[in-house]
């Protein structure tokens, strides 16, 4: 089976074509929205429980402590 | 609270003095030709003035005045409206006749004024990052250049050679 993703593209284009010809007011207001979007996004994902570190920078300490 | 609450914080600088003449920039001048790409700031090219002791020119009747407004200083940038705004200096030939030759658009009634598609393309271009590269290509995908105006400014500032290896990276 072979996917043509010519309309998909095409489709895409009309869309940025037409985001692109909307008034300029409007435009800015997108600009605004988005913005606020990407702060949403970046404050969720730094907001997530620590990650435990994969790499150790430190040796762990081996040495018996119970005698 | 939004972008046209920074153009018009800008233009009452403009009237007020604090400013000689500005232009928008960066994705958000971009935006006046393109479709919207998300940004976090606001780059506005100045004519920056001298303090009356120094020969230097400073930005710091700028920072006064929006403090004075009630703005708060982010590093580099100035909080205006809830976005962080950059005041750059027109560094290079080709900002400070970007600034000359930029055009006034209508925003619902306020004024402002924007580098042309060609000078935000070319300032792209000289910039060199991937995003600016994307944003030289968007420009032309979108054909909101004329490639022979832009063709010329780089000529005049010595980027023909930086648009011959754009063309072949991206164009061929």
């Amino acid at each position: 089976m072979k996917l043509d993703l010519t309309p998909i593209l095409e489709s895409k284009r009309a869309f940025r074509r037409r985001a692109a010809a909307r008034p300029i007011a409007e435009k800015l207001r997108m600009l605004d929205a988005l913005r606020e979007r990407t702060l949403a996004i970046r404050r969720a994902s730094n907001s997530g429980p620590a990650k435990k570190p994969v790499v150790r920078e430190t040796r762990p300490d081996l040495r018996a402590t119970d005698h | 609270m939004g972008i046209k609450e920074v153009i018009e914080m800008i233009n009452r600088m403009e009237a007020a003095g604090v400013i000689e003449r500005y232009a928008i920039g960066g994705a958000v001048g971009a935006t006046f030709y393109l479709e919207p790409v998300a940004t976090l700031d606001v780059d506005i090219f100045v004519e920056f003035h001298t303090e009356p002791d120094s020969q230097m020119l400073s930005p710091e009747p700028i920072f006064r005045y929006l403090r004075d407004c009630g703005c708060a200083m982010e590093g580099e940038h100035v909080v205006i409206a809830g976005w962080p705004v950059q005041f750059l200096p027109a560094g290079s030939a080709l900002v400070q006749e970007a600034l000359t030759k930029a055009v006034e658009k209508d925003v619902e009634g306020t004024p402002a004024r924007v580098f042309t598609a060609e000078h935000v393309a070319a300032i792209a271009l000289e910039t060199g990052r991937a995003k600016d590269k994307a944003r030289v290509l968007q420009f032309i995908e979108a054909d909101a250049i004329d490639l022979q105006r832009l063709q010329e400014i780089l000529t005049r500032h010595g980027l023909a050679g930086a648009w011959k290896q754009f063309e072949r990276q991206f164009l061929k």
